[in-house]
């Protein structure tokens, strides 16, 4: 019942909400210290599974309901081998937790956009409705470690491209509403190369109150910066790895890296071929690096699985953490590093982003902002 | 005691359940939303229908917010969640007042509780883009009735108000009103032609609303409901909430109205035009012909024969309180409705009655709408049709 501890401590939050010089304190989302639960001199591959066992996957990244619109049939809790993801290969492969991605394809703006992400977000619960023995939905840091509890794997909705606000902040508002936890700050005139506008600065302002996550995998560094230094609650990349070791434009430089470190930030690192590199040692290079350059405390995982993505070697399914975090423990990671990597730091995300939402609705009203105003 | 009295009375205990409300449209048109500039905790008499004030005057008791966008909308889902969250904010900012209400089960508490239980209907298919998973999201958002079209045809339906092109509803209209009925949410046929009125009662295994629709046997007007229709609630259950647009309900003004259209049109200018020189020809029009005026008791004209044609147990009341330019006299405003309580008392509607078409119906055509929908829901999915799929010969 680790999670449940770990959860809010109200005198905390209650003797500090009115005058916070930080984002949101310290004490009240750092980690528990850490008991290993794993036998140092068992192979790697046994200790990865016991570690997993007491912090399964986070797993920043899926694309399953789109994956199913194309299947006219499906089981997920029997398992359905044309896709990468479903029951089964989740269990073994110890997810506790999944962020559905809500991307659209290409060349959806405006209006089909937003009727888009309402289909996407039906659809989404839909199957999480139809899979309850396996699947169960949450919002929240504390659902998650409900679900957790309860046996199932947590689903989370999010992230969904910014296009899917349609420019308003009350279309934000209703799309959280409707479970929408995560937000990419990608590809929209608020959010572009030249960085955040002053509608966007207020988008952001918008979801720290409602507690929707920034995700800033392929913002522009402008973007980035500004948004660190704004966003009063931790904010992720759903799918970047390193820059300096593989130059993929979405991959984070080591400055950025840095500075997400320091924010207190998370980069979730993709399982792409094309990300990472073809092989799961390939991957752990990534893991490597981000822990030495931004710190244990910001580095996560996104399978990425059933977008569409080539995987590297070893690591084509759902299935699989476990020989990653079996790499991990051979090159010396210490099991709290690995728990931070695969459970913890997301966690610490979900209530930071709680917390900080919870302190805000006490001070601001939802926002009347319109772009036009702002953006003139 | 006056009947005034009286009316004030029975709303106490059974107060209106109105079904059409347009104040979040007034709210974005007129101040995009600023409710601080529109306070309707304060009176808001010469610019809005509706205030608070004047809704407890009123005697009302649940109101659907209509979330209402324009036909031609570049954006038409974008603006209808805009319109949901508005009368979130409405409901969030007045606790002491408004209270939201998704089941019959929630209105009656929020009765009880002598608060204002808030309903949300959507007015017109466009604001789903064909997709019956934008249908859906609708619903998860608490939008209890959809009008399957405004004053223009959907691909899918046609209205009352734009050239037949379905002949009705097309297979994925049918299909629309099926996933309503499964999910429970209300089908409401006003605006819609005659023939998708028909088509929707064919279809639904739910009964259906008019949310602001009076009889057409009393004022000829494609808005109003023919008897036939009105003949078969009975049979369906479903609810005509009776309204009060002059326009709709006064022979008088469906002429002048007409009148004025076509002067306007004879000028050169579009029928709704409002730039300053198509209003300078209307008032020159307002001058020589001096517009009808309709009356608590044109209202009354219209219950009484939707009773006869329908019976009280299938009557309703949904006002287009800021959805309209002109009201009748007496019913100027959400304060107005006790004077149509009294006409009626009047005119020797019982109590028991009076209950019925201010409140009892309107709780019961939801709730079987919800019981239907648990049913339904044991043996059907969501549907995932398109209107691709379902209407690829054209309808």
């Amino acid at each position: 019942m680790a999670d449940l501890q770990d959860d809010l401590r109200p005198t905390v939050a209650a003797g500090e909400l009115d005058d916070l010089a930080e984002p949101y304190p310290e004490e009240a989302v750092a980690a528990e210290s850490y008991e290993p639960v794993s036998d140092p001199d068992d192979e790697p591959l046994t200790r990865a599974h016991a570690i997993l066992a007491a912090h399964p996957v986070a797993d920043g990244y899926n694309g399953l309901p789109w994956a199913l619109k194309r299947l006219s049939y499906y089981d997920l809790e029997l398992g359905e081998i044309s896709v990468d993801t479903d029951v089964p290969r989740l269990r073994s492969g110890r997810v506790g937790a999944l962020f559905w991605s809500l991307h659209l394809p290409e060349g959806l703006d405006g209006d089909r956009a937003v009727g888009a992400t309402l289909e996407q977000l039906d659809l989404a619960k839909a199957v999480v409705r139809t899979c309850d023995e396996g699947l169960r939905p949450a919002c929240t840091a504390g659902q998650v470690a409900d679900a957790r509890n309860c046996g199932r794997v947590a689903v989370l909705l999010g992230p969904a491209g910014a296009s899917a606000v349609g420019d308003s902040l009350g279309i934000l508002r209703q799309l959280h509403l409707l479970g929408l936890r995560v937000l990419t700050l990608t590809g929209v005139s608020w959010a572009s190369e030249a960085g955040l506008t002053r509608f966007g600065e207020e988008v952001v302002r918008e979801m720290n109150r409602l507690g929707v996550i920034a995700d800033l995998s392929g913002a522009s560094p402008q973007t980035v910066r500004r948004v660190l230094s704004l966003s009063r609650a931790p904010v992720l990349c759903s799918r970047s790895a390193a820059r300096a070791i593989r130059p993929h434009p979405v991959n984070l430089p080591d400055d950025l890296l840095a500075e997400l470190g320091e924010a207190k930030g998370l980069c979730l690192v993709p399982l792409t071929a094309e990300q990472t590199g073809p092989t799961v040692r390939d991957v752990a290079d990534h893991l490597d690096h981000i822990r030495e350059v931004a710190g244990a405390h910001c580095v996560g995982l996104s399978g990425t699985y059933d977008s569409g993505a080539a995987h590297p070697q070893e690591l084509g399914d759902a299935s699989c953490y476990p020989r990653l975090i079996a790499e991990l423990l051979r090159r010396g990671w210490d099991e709290g590093d690995v728990a931070l990597l695969t459970w913890g730091n997301v966690q610490r995300v979900l209530r930071g982003a709680d917390f900080t939402a919870r302190a805000a609705q006490q001070r601001r009203e939802p926002s009347t902002a319109t772009i036009a105003e702002l953006d003139g | 005691m006056t009947s005034l009295d009286d009316a004030r009375a029975l709303l106490a205990e059974f107060p209106v359940a109105d079904g059409h409300n347009d104040l979040p449209w007034a709210l974005r048109e007129q101040v995009r939303y600023d409710l601080d500039a529109r306070d309707i905790a304060a009176d808001q008499a010469g610019h809005l229908h509706t205030d608070i004030p004047r809704l407890r005057a009123g005697g009302v008791g649940a109101q659907y917010w209509s979330v209402y966008v324009r036909t031609d909308s570049p954006d038409p889902v974008a603006a209808t969640l805009e319109q949901i969250d508005c009368v979130r904010q409405l409901i969030d900012r007045h606790p002491e007042d408004l209270r939201s209400a998704l089941t019959a089960a929630d209105m009656e508490a929020v009765r009880r509780e002598g608060r204002i239980a808030s309903l949300m209907g959507a007015e017109g298919g466009h604001s789903i883009a064909n997709s019956l998973g934008t249908l859906r999201g609708l619903y998860a958002l608490g939008v209890r009735y959809l009008t399957l079209t405004h004053n223009d045809n959907v691909d899918w339906a046609d209205s009352a108000t734009d050239e037949p092109r379905a002949g009705g509803l097309t297979a994925f209209g049918r299909e629309v009103v099926r996933e309503m009925n499964r999910l429970g949410m209300l089908v409401d046929l006003s605006h819609v032609a005659a023939t998708t009125m028909r088509d929707a009662l064919d279809a639904s295994s739910a009964p259906v609303i008019f949310s602001h629709s009076s009889a057409r046997a009393v004022c000829d007007h494609p808005r109003n409901i023919p008897d036939d229709v009105l003949e078969r609630l009975p049979a369906n259950g479903g609810v005509a909430m009776v309204t009060f647009v002059p326009k709709f309900v006064l022979q008088a003004a469906v002429d002048w109205t007409a009148a004025a259209d076509e002067n306007m049109r004879a000028h050169g200018f579009h029928h709704l035009d409002t730039t300053p020189e198509a209003m300078k020809v209307h008032r020159a029009f307002e001058e020589r012909h001096p517009r009808p005026v309709a009356t608590v008791a044109t209202v009354a004209d219209h219950l009484d024969h939707m009773r006869e044609a329908a019976g009280i147990d299938h009557l309703g009341i949904g006002g287009d309180y800021d959805g309209t330019a002109f009201t009748p006299d007496g019913l100027d405003d959400v304060s107005g409705y006790p004077n149509l309580i009294a006409e009626l008392l009047d005119r020797g509607w019982s109590k028991a009655d009076l209950a019925k078409l201010t409140w009892k119906n309107a709780v019961r055509v939801l709730d079987a709408a919800e019981s239907v929908a648990r049913g339904l829901q044991q043996t059907r999915p969501p549907s995932n049709a398109t209107i691709e799929s379902l209407d690829a010969a054209g309808g």
